[in-house]
């Protein structure tokens, strides 16, 4: 069965997360993806052999090109000239500067889409700025909203905006795609990372143009809805005092009715029923208070004990999973098939894959092959792609172009 | 002559009945042109009762959260209890190449959308549940706080004096709600070529797990790398990587990392005299490489803490060095990045126009807009106009 974007042909120039995951997304929905790579750049992030580079590359075919070659920036250039979108995450005007940006190649293949997923954008004062996802974070407002007040700056724990950055990036490919059927034309996407982040605070930042009132951060409580409990508590079963084996129980009364039933999965405590916690608007102002109660009753029980007795009840309420629990313990996650091995690398080892969240009923994603080596599709893609024979392919072979 | 450019997805029509979980989605196809008709019950969407709110003659209009998540909509309010209701909802789904639902959400069974898969295959209907549509979680509720527990955000974030925390806002669904524009959009791309539409099923949980940059790598390749266990524990901002983390300055606070160029970042060091001990000889071995990052993280943190925060931000900037300034939402607000590039757009409600976030790419061709609000009985009318409904007509017929 065939894949949703089977016949789409993306030439991949990108590097560390934003650009590849981007790329992994098409090439899961079966986008004919070939990344670019040299045994020059394959280091750190870039190696093929690094974990990271291992996550963010399945699904995706290896072309090694020497760009500092000319003869490998011409095979590159005729590379763009048969694709249908070609990203990077380069600083602005290094495609320019091969000879391959959009403006020397929309020339010829007019309905060509180039993507380019810079830190901040092509213009403006900070566009040559450096950034990585941490940096986004601090810059757009994420790293001073996720946290406890009156305390230092905690910030986001991973790298969630060079997740959303690539994500953004298949939805812009995707919408230019559609855009050519009726304009007959490719076009050049600008995305800015930073405003990717920024735009995560969306409702927050009209708040602020609107009402003049700057956010703070709320640790687990909503910022602007009424909702108590809602937060993580300690549970039972920390198998030492090691933060790592903590256990933690996330509860969220969003409704008056989740609150009552949550009183009687307690058992009904003369605490719970007293006046100071009888509404929504009263909880909030003894919030500390009755997150200390709430804390003694969780503490009795395991986290997942917990979290069954409270869904059967209709509260909502979730383990804090951490890795192993995503990847051992987790009953939806293995039902689904979710975490699953690929080939080994060689070289490396067996490889793994998280599988695409997205399930499509005729078009299955099913296909989950392991991170390529440094130029492993050469032949492959140079015929695929050029129409190249063995004989040319042997030569520029040897003239290391393919490297 | 000026021309006034479409966008990208104009044309393409999407039925909107998501709930948190798929409504970034929804905005998303919006704002690039889609024309999205989002249906509410006759006394409004509970979800405009999201906050914040500004000041307003009707509780439909003062929901900001609504403003941000519902834009580029236009809106129908019918009651599926109705004859009519039901009628017009049918209609609605018999003119929509998309349709975009979370289960139990409004009008979803007057919609039959099963029914109009069948009559119509090039139908695409995406439905975003909180955990997919089997399994043992089937049923469990998970609003964001719950979804980011179990899918793997609030074990990371957090420190070890706090207990695990979620992201200020609504940042799990906006992952389910990018990934939503990803499946309409590449069933559409598959409908264009083949013909064919289908039902698509997003399980936020998934989509939350996929997201988690080195969980399931430290899990699966710890050990390959300097992380020593294979589930990290919430530690602040220090990246898993140890060589990313927040730091005190003067004034302010600053992400620093040495990355991508330990060397420069040292050179840096020597040049102001902050070095210490960094030119110790077993700092160049890297077998040690762990141990160097620790203590150039420590030399760092001691010389920042000497530094203006912004001061040190523009200045490792101009030497390409990935610093970030840590912001609170004013500064934002008034950042001159966004600024110069004319980020904000203006979104309107209650009268009023608000500056608001611009798009999240910028499009050469098909640009990216926000609407200025409409009439919502004009509104109203015009959706009615389109489905070819006519009361008066439609009654006579009855008789």
């Amino acid at each position: 069965m065939s894949r949703p974007l089977e016949g789409l042909r993306v030439l991949d120039f990108t590097h560390v997360l934003a650009g590849p995951f981007a790329t992994r997304v098409l090439g899961d929905m079966g986008a004919d993806v070939v990344k670019i790579n040299s045994a020059d750049r394959a280091v750190g992030a870039n190696d093929p052999a690094h974990p990271y580079y291992v996550m963010w590359n399945r699904n995706k075919r290896a072309l090694a090109l020497d760009l500092s070659k000319e003869e490998s920036r011409e095979i590159c250039r005729e590379l763009c000239l048969q694709a249908d979108v070609v990203i990077d995450n380069f600083s602005v005007g290094v495609l320019d500067r091969w000879g391959v940006g959009f403006d020397a190649i929309s020339e010829i293949n007019t309905k060509v889409i180039y993507v380019q997923m810079s830190g901040m954008g092509d213009g403006g004062p900070w566009s040559e700025f450096v950034t990585y996802a941490p940096t986004i974070h601090a810059l757009s407002g994420l790293t001073h909203l996720t946290g406890v007040p009156g305390r230092e700056d905690i910030g986001i724990g991973f790298s969630y905006n060079d997740h959303q950055a690539g994500l953004h990036g298949a939805v812009a490919i995707l919408a230019a795609v559609e855009a050519r059927r009726t304009t007959g034309k490719g076009q050049r996407v600008d995305l800015s990372q930073f405003e990717v982040g920024a735009n995560f605070a969306g409702p927050t930042l009209l708040d602020y143009f609107a009402n003049g009132i700057p956010a703070r951060p709320m640790a687990n409580h909503l910022p602007y809805d009424v909702a108590v409990p809602h937060g993580c508590y300690p549970c039972a079963g920390a198998t030492s005092p090691a933060v790592e084996d903590e256990r933690w129980v996330a509860i969220a009364c969003m409704i008056e009715t989740q609150w009552d039933a949550l009183k009687g999965v307690m058992g009904n405590p003369d605490w719970a029923n007293a006046t100071e916690f009888s509404s929504a608007k009263s909880r909030v102002k003894s919030v500390e208070k009755l997150d200390q109660q709430l804390a003694q009753w969780t503490q009795s029980l395991t986290a997942e004990d917990i979290m069954n007795r409270c869904q059967k009840a209709g509260v909502p309420a979730g383990v804090v999973q951490n890795a192993i629990d995503l990847a051992e313990h987790d009953p939806q996650l293995k039902d689904s098939g979710f975490l699953q091995q690929m080939d080994p690398l060689p070289g490396f080892g067996m490889t793994y894959a998280d599988r695409l969240p997205i399930h499509f009923q005729k078009t299955p994603c099913e296909v989950y092959e392991r991170v390529r080596q440094v130029g492993e599709d050469n032949r492959e893609v140079l015929k695929d792609w050029l129409g190249m024979q063995d004989a040319e392919i042997d030569k520029a072979e040897a003239g290391g172009l393919l490297s | 002559m000026m021309v006034d450019k479409k966008g990208a997805l104009a044309g393409v029509r999407i039925l909107d009945l998501t709930d948190e979980r798929g409504i970034y989605g929804a905005k998303l196809v919006a704002d690039l042109g889609a024309e999205v008709i989002r249906l509410e019950p006759p006394d409004g969407d509970p979800l405009r009762k999201r906050g914040p709110h500004i000041d307003a003659v009707t509780e439909q209009e003062s929901s900001l959260w609504y403003l941000f998540f519902a834009s580029n909509r236009r809106f129908f309010a019918v009651d599926p209890e109705s004859e009519d209701g039901r009628e017009q909802i049918q209609k609605l789904v018999a003119r929509a190449d998309i349709v975009l639902s979370c289960p139990g959400t409004f009008a979803l069974d007057a919609a039959q959308l099963a029914l109009a898969r069948q009559q119509r295959p090039e139908l695409i209907v995406i439905d975003t549940s909180s955990f997919g549509t089997k399994g043992p979680w089937k049923d469990f509720l998970a609003p964001d706080l719950i979804a980011g527990a179990l899918g793997g955000f609030c074990a990371t974030t957090g420190d070890v004096d706090t207990s695990p925390l979620k992201g200020f806002g609504e940042l799990n669904f906006m992952v389910s709600g990018v990934y939503v524009a990803i499946a309409a959009l590449a069933s559409l791309y598959h409908m264009r070529e083949k013909g064919s539409g289908q039902q698509v099923d997003v399980s936020v949980h998934e989509c939350i797990a996929s997201c988690l940059e080195h969980v399931f790598m430290c899990y699966w390749y710890d050990d390959l790398l300097a992380t020593t266990i294979p589930a990290l524990p919430r530690r602040a901002s220090l990246h898993w990587s140890n060589a990313y983390v927040v730091m005190q300055a003067i004034k302010g606070s600053i992400m620093i990392t040495p990355a991508p160029d330990f060397d420069r970042q040292l050179a840096w060091l020597v040049e102001v005299d902050a070095f210490e001990d960094l030119l110790d000889e077993k700092y160049a071995d890297p077998v040690n490489y762990a141990a160097t990052v620790k203590r150039m993280m420590e030399v760092l943190r001691a010389w920042v803490a000497t530094r203006d925060a912004k001061e040190l931000f523009f200045e490792a900037q101009s030497r390409h060095a990935p610093y970030g300034w840590v912001l609170p939402i004013e500064e934002v607000a008034e950042n001159p990045q966004l600024q110069a590039r004319q980020w904000w757009e203006t979104y309107s409600t209650a009268g009023k126009e608000i500056s608001g976030p611009g798009a999240p790419y910028q499009f050469s061709d098909t640009p990216w807009k926000m609407k200025p609000a409409e009439n919502p009985e004009t509104q109203m009318q015009a959706i009615l106009a389109d489905i070819g409904w006519d009361a008066e007509a439609d009654k006579e017929t009855q008789i």
